[in-house]
């Protein structure tokens, strides 16, 4: 159960207290050191990673931690961010927006935090955002909610390493319409998540001459669904799902046991099975299945030197599994955004000659400057278009089919499908 | 025991934090036919100990004489404990602030609400000597100002464990390290003062966790008794000893009320009850009374319950006027039930945090020490995620709900007779608690297959 790596494995903050010790002996012991010497301050950068190590959000709060921990390591073995360490500031949540907004505070007034980043529940989102406004703090969210390209939040918050879900859900309709059908029932959790999937779906489904011939609201308490299979339109040819929480594996199960063999296309998002390992009994009926697919859990055959560089770093195996333990399914659909923003963060960094909070302003008028970023080591997910106008990041969308318990990629949406019309225009607010 | 033996055999370590997939993979076994099954199997029991000899229970119950055992526990212990107490709470302020990764939060709600609890409970009486509050207080050397006076009983110590499950239940944020070092700074002073004050018998009745610690003690099966140490099945102790005060006994309650409050409030059911949404749980800050509000109603429902099946046994044999003794008697059989959902609740939590206390262990304050040799400890919950080990650890927390009610139902019985004296007496006067207890079984193993949304 426990995993013992061997080779460096130097968290950032560590790396960055040994960096802080007696010049002389940190010399000594520590080769990086010399690299740091050009700054004019050896100071770290303290970026404050606002965690889901409780509540929740945990499962994947433990892989958030995981990556950042990881693409830190590299970003300080490089040098740091303009010749200073990076020194990551870990503070849990527990998945609590209250609490998030508290966090948020802790990294500016008591951390002296550069930046806040990496928070990934939407609400925890949307009740921190505000208060790092008022900070004037730059929260950097790896949350794919539509929050901050719908214009709700702030200028201050930017997602600039994960696609939202809008844009997820748009670029899915072309495959879903081309390859599967054009008259699609939704079955969804009823409240805010599916309602964004219903809505955006039903809107994207259209532009591509299908429909939504029925939308089945699941009660979010719900753990039998048979029930709401009966009520699937007969001329249905694709069944698109997002159900998440614990009653996922009971639906997909009763799912193939309504269908048997006859069975319409299926079409789901991974989100429904993020960190689950696909061979779990209950699943088999999603053999033939398509799934979106953040970033591809296994390695393809044309698997690019970047994802390779990416999971060697982290300690995920080619099933997308801890190296460690190959049962540990990591949440390798989200958490690249995770390593991408701290990638951009380095970059606005460096792009800015950051030196210190009193250009945090000058940090986010540069990475609203930004536009591209190619596939790369720091952006293995693929590459990136970033809007600075909305502050949200477009790229590439993964569409996959579950063969032998794998998924297997089957098509790469363009990022252009996943466009959509500024909803907000940040940089005409004030700081 | 037949039954009883065989649910012990399938025992096997295992278990899990909250976590989606191995919510989901309950609800994929036959949890339908574990809960019969375990419920069955207490039935079961009350049935054997209705049908065998009155004297076949108090027999099993007589412990093995073992070594002759030295007197009082030292107080160099409790003071060694005491300053790695300071020294947690130092690390609380100025360790890392991830809770996961703090010595204090692992120390706290692992080490100690997890661990010590069940090795005081399933092994020995372990506080006595690593209690933080006896050494510091020998070394002053000061007689009591005091005397703690009778009528205050264990109210003290109820309100000092209500006040610990409050942060437990519906602090928003209670691992939190700084916050969680002032609490327990505050809770060790309070208590360190009103030893000073009362002298240690403050300990044994004001002091909520001192109290709690003493209580499971009683169920362990090493103890001392006369000079010797001695093995026996859970519950000896309640045997070899008279029956508890009253607030000892509604403090005993009061702990089998909090741990299924603590199993209640993360079911779906808890959750439609109170109209929130199980897939989208606001956080903790957001339920704060909700939380208070279902442990005081726990708190007072429970031993409402008891207490009326303790009245109705009694008038069943027409002897009501013993109902105060009763209701002191009993409430140490609800003991193994407390201690049986401790370990099924927690499970998941130790097998989880269990790595991040070693990992903690291996390097306490964070500069890359490897203390345990371990270059660096991966935290894994794989054992969530496949269907084997899923299974495993819900036999175990079922057995452990199963086991734990058993031996509830036959020292229930013991007690009985002992009081009652006559074999269909204690049957008939037992029959309402007993139904209770099989009622508490059901209970408990639906607890562990319903869907959590926490």
């Amino acid at each position: 159960m426990t995993d013992i790596k061997t080779g460096p494995a130097n968290p950032s903050r560590r790396t960055a207290i040994k960096t802080l010790a007696g010049a002389g002996a940190a010399a000594a012991s520590l080769p990086l050191w010399a690299r740091y010497t050009h700054a004019q301050t050896a100071e770290p950068i303290r970026i404050g990673f606002q965690m889901h190590a409780t509540g929740i959000g945990s499962a994947y709060g433990r892989w958030y931690d995981r990556t950042t921990q990881a693409a830190a390591r590299l970003i300080n073995e490089a040098g740091g961010i303009n010749g200073r360490p990076v020194e990551i500031i870990t503070e849990d949540d527990g998945t609590d927006p209250k609490r998030g907004a508290e966090v948020v505070e802790k990294f500016a007034n008591q951390h002296k935090c550069d930046i806040a980043y990496g928070t990934l529940f939407s609400h925890v989102v949307i009740g921190s955002a505000p208060r790092a406004g008022e900070l004037k703090l730059p929260y950097f969210v790896v949350s794919e909610g539509h929050h901050v390209a719908s214009g709700m939040l702030n200028r201050w918050t930017v997602q600039p390493g994960i696609t939202d879900v809008k844009s997820q859900v748009k670029s899915m309709a072309p495959f879903v319409a081309e390859n599967l059908g054009k008259k699609v029932t939704m079955i969804f959790p009823d409240y805010a998540f599916g309602h964004d999937h219903r809505d955006f779906f039903s809107e994207a489904i259209a532009e591509q001459g299908g429909e939504v011939i029925a939308k089945l609201a699941i009660p979010p308490s719900e753990t039998s669904f048979t029930k709401y299979f009966a009520k699937i339109p007969r001329e249905t040819e694709v069944i698109y799902h997002v159900m998440v929480g614990p009653a996922v594996l009971t639906f997909v199960k009763e799912m193939g046991e309504f269908f048997g063999p006859s069975r319409p296309q299926i079409f789901g998002f991974i989100d429904s099975l993020e960190a689950v390992d696909l061979a779990s009994p209950g699943l088999e009926f999603l053999e033939g299945t398509y799934f979106w697919e953040g970033m591809p859990r296994y390695a393809q055959p044309d698997q690019t030197e970047f994802d390779k560089h990416y999971r060697e770093a982290i300690g995920i195996d080619e099933n997308g599994a801890s190296v460690n333990d190959p049962k540990d399914v990591s949440t390798y659909a989200h958490m690249f955004g995770c390593w991408e923003t701290l990638y951009v963060i380095k970059a606005g960094m460096e792009a800015a000659g950051y030196a210190g909070p009193q250009d945090r302003q000058k940090l986010i008028e540069a990475v609203e400057a930004m536009t591209e970023w190619p596939e790369s080591n720091e952006h293995p997910q693929g590459p990136k278009l970033f809007n600075g106008k909305t502050h949200q990041v477009f790229g590439p969308q993964y569409i996959s089919v579950v063969e032998n318990s794998r998924l297997k990629v089957v098509q790469t949406a363009a990022m252009e499908t996943g466009f959509y019309p500024d909803e907000v225009d940040y940089t005409t607010q004030s700081f | 025991m037949a039954v009883l033996l065989l649910l012990l055999a399938s025992l096997i370590p295992g278990a899990a934090l909250a976590h989606a997939t191995e919510g989901g993979l309950v609800l994929l076994l036959p949890t339908d036919l574990y809960i019969a099954g375990g419920t069955a199997a207490v039935a079961l029991t009350l049935i054997l100990v209705v049908l065998l000899p009155d004297r076949a229970a108090l027999a099993l119950f007589r412990p093995l004489p073992l070594l002759k055992s030295r007197g009082r526990a030292p107080a160099l212990t409790s003071f060694l404990s005491f300053l790695a107490l300071v020294g947690l709470v130092i690390l609380g302020l100025i360790g890392a602030h991830n809770p996961m990764k703090n010595p204090l939060s692992l120390a706290v709600w692992s080490l100690f609400w997890v661990v010590l609890v069940l090795v005081q409970g399933l092994v020995f009486d372990f506080w006595r000597w690593i209690g933080p509050w006896r050494g510091p207080h020998a070394l002053l050397r000061r007689p009591r100002l005091m005397c703690l006076p009778g009528w205050v009983g264990h109210w003290p110590a109820l309100f000092s464990f209500a006040a610990f499950a409050a942060v437990l239940l519906a602090h928003p944020a209670p691992a939190d390290p700084e916050r969680l070092a002032a609490m327990v700074a505050c809770y060790w002073g309070f208590h360190f003062a009103m030893t000073v004050v009362f002298g240690p018998k403050w300990l044994r009745r004001g002091e909520g966790l001192s109290v709690l610690m003493h209580a499971y003690a009683l169920v362990a099966p090493f103890g001392k008794v006369r000079g010797r140490t001695r093995l026996g099945l859970h519950g000896w102790k309640v045997l070899a000893r008279p029956a508890p005060p009253l607030t000892l006994a509604l403090f005993m309650v009061a702990l089998l009320a909090v741990g299924s409050y603590d199993g209640l409030h993360e079911t779906f059911w808890w959750f439609a009850q109170l109209g929130w949404n199980p897939l989208e749980f606001p956080g903790r800050s957001m339920v704060v009374r909700e939380n208070l509000a279902g442990l005081v109603a726990a708190l007072l429902l429970l031993p409402l319950i008891y207490a009326t099946a303790i009245a109705a046994g009694l008038a069943l044999v027409g002897d009501l006027s013993r109902f105060g003794y009763a209701f002191c008697a009993f409430a140490p059989a609800l003991l193994p039930i407390a201690l049986g959902y401790h370990f099924a609740h927690y499970l998941p939590v130790l097998l989880v945090e269990g790595q991040y206390m070693l990992a903690v262990a291996n390097d306490p304050l964070d500069t890359g020490a490897h203390l345990l040799g371990l270059d660096h400890v991966h935290v894994t919950t794989s054992f969530f995620n496949t269907h084997d080990t899923v299974r495993m650890i819900f036999i175990a927390q079922a057995g452990a709900i199963v086991i734990g009610h058993a031996i509830a139902i036959v020292l229930s019985h013991a007690l009985a007779a002992r009081m009652l004296g006559d074999a269909r007496k204690a049957a008939l006067s037992q029959a309402p608690l007993a139904l209770f207890m099989v009622a508490y079984t059901l209970f408990g193993l639906w607890l562990l297959a319903s869907p959590r949304g926490v």
